[in-house]
């Protein structure tokens, strides 16, 4: 090697180290693999003249949901929550699709009980979830921590069919069941079957069953009960979306019935049940319109709990609301509901008018509407 | 006795165009997928495409039913650049098919290799609508475009069945002559028009206007995602009417009625022209699908000359 060009290699290496290690340096640190973000805000503007508290704003709930890949194998996501009432990691879950025919869920999450059980505070189809609901699997559905495997069955048609096991946890008031036995094989377990058909090229039909069961607790005591305590649900949805107008026009008609009990010998008795039914119709790309009858038996509501919280009642609820979606990333929704309790108890009927306005926000990532 | 021909006939064209007689089993997000997936598959192939040609393929619900339907397929076609990202991210996990999954040698994301238009610079604003952050994904509309995607396609069939390798490159190649010499007379169709302008519903012209040497002047929707709304559309109309502009485009899933008024407002015409394949029944495949467009906007240009 000349020394000429030997003077150019080393000249060319003394231009080249800083860059090279400027580089690396650089790549210690990279924000290059972070999860995809969404940030979600509800605010809620109420007047109950029946209920015992001001009228005005509230500060619903926000919500963070990061996912991302972790490796070829897991996803990881975590959906965590700020309210009034602190911040409450509500889901933290992993999943893997490596498995044929089956999916995969490990962590914390919303239980695959029913249509209404797994929906997120933003995606309800009414502000306020439905009484049954709140009374049965819980407000938001049943939270725990635990493993599902979902299994797409090679029948003809779409028919998965769940399976889960949780932690034991005792009831709570947004859990109302009681699942707190502390006996050893206590693992509460779920079913749920979900067939789907194309109706034809618009309109589908949903049909679903699920169950959920597991030891209970004689209430503040954390000894066994020795019974089982189960929540029985069946969903049924027909769902129309005009796939030449599919961002523009739709309807939705859904019904769920639950019914919450013990297995006493091996027969089910009920403690509370219930029904909702709903139609939301979607009149242009930006409105959307909703009614919803309900009725739940031997159910605690809102009037009779500011009075004792542990009074029950049969409760009818009608509620109608309207929904502007100026975009896919916001939407306002004006919904009145009334609800009118017979309380067995004094024989009185309690009224419950409510009028509410939700601002519905998200920024970064949106996550797919689920169908 | 020829009925009874032709009968065996068809019973024999379904039986072999049933999956479990392909080699590959292959599902497409898109029908332009599915139909460049077809020339490049050819007999070795079955191919099914979940977002119908009349269908709005930024607004696919994911029905179950689209997860069962692909929950066997060896090769799932993805457009990319999230034209797909609202509906895909439920519907391949949704189908338990290892094979499909992203990451996994099955999943295709067409896009790769093809040169992207208005990618974004800097940050990315919801401001300005729902814009498509990674760049406008409607490339399917710029026939070449499809040329990189056979390719691209017959290298993954080609690693996927190395035993049909020769038969899928042959497919690919021939696929990019017929493009070619049909890519001839479309530029002759459009070449009168050579800098003309027209007004479509949404930003999915990007890539024709772009290789037909057409001029976009506005869109029907303000914004991304965002509907017209009357004063919008009035002025609009009015800019329309300064500059001469007289046509507008419109898909078979988008308003019409918005489309037609700002049409007459302006005193032009609005016409249905699809961009995917099987957005009208004469668009059958790729090659028809671009020999429609062509001679829809070689009318409705002629008209206002
Ligand atoms: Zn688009």
């Amino acid at each position: 090697m000349s020394h000429r060009l030997k003077l150019l290699v080393v000249t060319g290496l003394f231009f080249t180290l800083p860059a090279l290690s400027g580089a690396q340096t650089r790549s210690i640190i990279s924000n290059l693999a972070n999860p995809a973000i969404g940030f979600n805000a509800l605010f809620l503007e109420q007047a109950a003249p029946d209920l015992n508290q001001p009228y005005g704003p509230q500060f619903q709930e926000a919500e963070i949901s990061l996912i991302s890949a972790v490796d070829p194998t897991w996803t990881l996501t975590g959906n965590i929550t700020f309210s009034p009432d602190g911040v409450d990691p509500e889901e933290v879950y992993a999943t893997t699709d490596s498995i044929p025919d089956i999916s995969l869920k490990i962590g914390k999450f919303r239980a695959d009980f029913g249509k209404q059980g797994t929906l997120h505070t933003h995606a309800f189809p009414f502000l306020q979830a439905p009484v049954v609901s709140v009374n049965t699997l819980g407000e938001e559905g049943f939270k725990d921590v635990g493993v599902e495997a979902s299994w797409l069955t090679p029948l003809p048609w779409y028919a998965s069919l769940t399976l889960g096991a949780y932690g034991a946890e005792e009831g709570a008031p947004d859990q109302p069941l009681n699942f707190g036995s502390p006996d050893h094989a206590n693992i509460p377990v779920l079913g749920r079957l979900k067939n789907e058909f194309d109706l034809d090229d618009d309109t589908t039909l949903d049909l679903g069953f699920s169950g959920l069961a597991g030891a209970g607790a004689v209430t503040g005591t954390g000894r066994a009960d020795g019974l089982i305590h189960a929540v029985l649900g069946a969903d049924l949805t027909f769902r129309n979306v005009p796939l030449r107008q599919s961002n523009q026009r739709g309807w939705i008609l859904s019904a769920e019935y639950l019914t919450r009990g013990t297995f006493r010998e091996g027969v089910f008795q009920d403690e509370s049940d219930g029904w909702f039914a709903f139609l939301q119709y979607r009149w242009s790309q930006s409105w959307w319109t909703g009614i919803r009858a309900e009725e739940a038996f031997n159910a605690s509501t809102d009037v009779l709990a500011q009075a004792d919280p542990s009074l029950t009642g049969h409760v009818r609820r009608a509620s109608a609301n309207v929904t502007w979606t100026p975009s896919e990333f916001s939407q306002v929704r004006l919904e009145y509901s009334l609800a009118q309790v017979d309380q067995v108890a004094d024989a009185s009927r309690p009224m419950d008018h409510r009028l509410m306005l939700q601002f519905n926000y998200v920024i970064g990532f949106h996550p797919p509407h689920a169908y | 006795m020829k009925h009874k021909k032709l009968c065996f006939a068809a019973i024999l064209a379904l039986a072999l165009n049933t999956p479990a007689f392909a080699d590959l089993k292959v599902a497409a997000s898109l029908s332009d997928l599915a139909s460049v997936a077809e020339s490049v598959g050819g007999k070795h192939v079955s191919v099914i495409s979940l977002c119908k040609g009349y269908e709005d393929p930024h607004f696919v619900p994911a029905k179950p039913s689209l997860m069962k339907a692909i929950q066997n397929a060896d090769v799932f076609v993805s457009v990319g650049l999230e034209l797909d990202g609202g509906w895909l991210p439920l519907v391949i996990p949704g189908s338990r098919n290892p094979k499909i999954q992203v990451g996994a040698p099955g999943f295709v994301d067409a896009s790769e290799g093809v040169p992207v238009l208005e990618k974004p610079v800097g940050t990315v604003s919801r401001a300005e609508g729902d814009i498509h952050p990674l760049g406008n994904p409607h490339y399917y509309m710029d026939p070449k475009n499809l040329e990189v995607v056979a390719g691209h396609l017959a290298r993954v069939f080609s690693d996927l069945d190395p035993s049909n390798a020769a038969d899928y490159q042959a497919n690919a190649k021939a696929f990019d002559g017929k493009i070619e010499s049909a890519l001839k007379g479309w530029e002759k169709e459009l070449k009168p028009y050579a800098g003309s302008s027209i007004v479509t519903f949404h930003k999915n012209f990007v890539y024709f206007a772009d290789r037909f040497h057409l001029k976009l002047f506005g869109t029907v929707e303000p914004k991304p995602g965002i509907p017209p709304n009357p004063r919008y559309l009035a002025e609009t109309a009015a800019a329309m009417k300064k500059a001469g502009v007289k046509v507008v485009v419109y898909q078979p899933y988008y308003d019409a009625d918005a489309s037609r008024e700002l049409a007459a407002k302006a005193g032009g015409t609005a016409v249905e022209v699809p961009t995917e394949v099987g957005g009208v029944p004469q668009a059958k495949d790729v090659l028809s699908k671009f020999d429609f467009i062509g001679s829809a906007l070689a009318q409705a240009l002629g008209k206002g000359k």
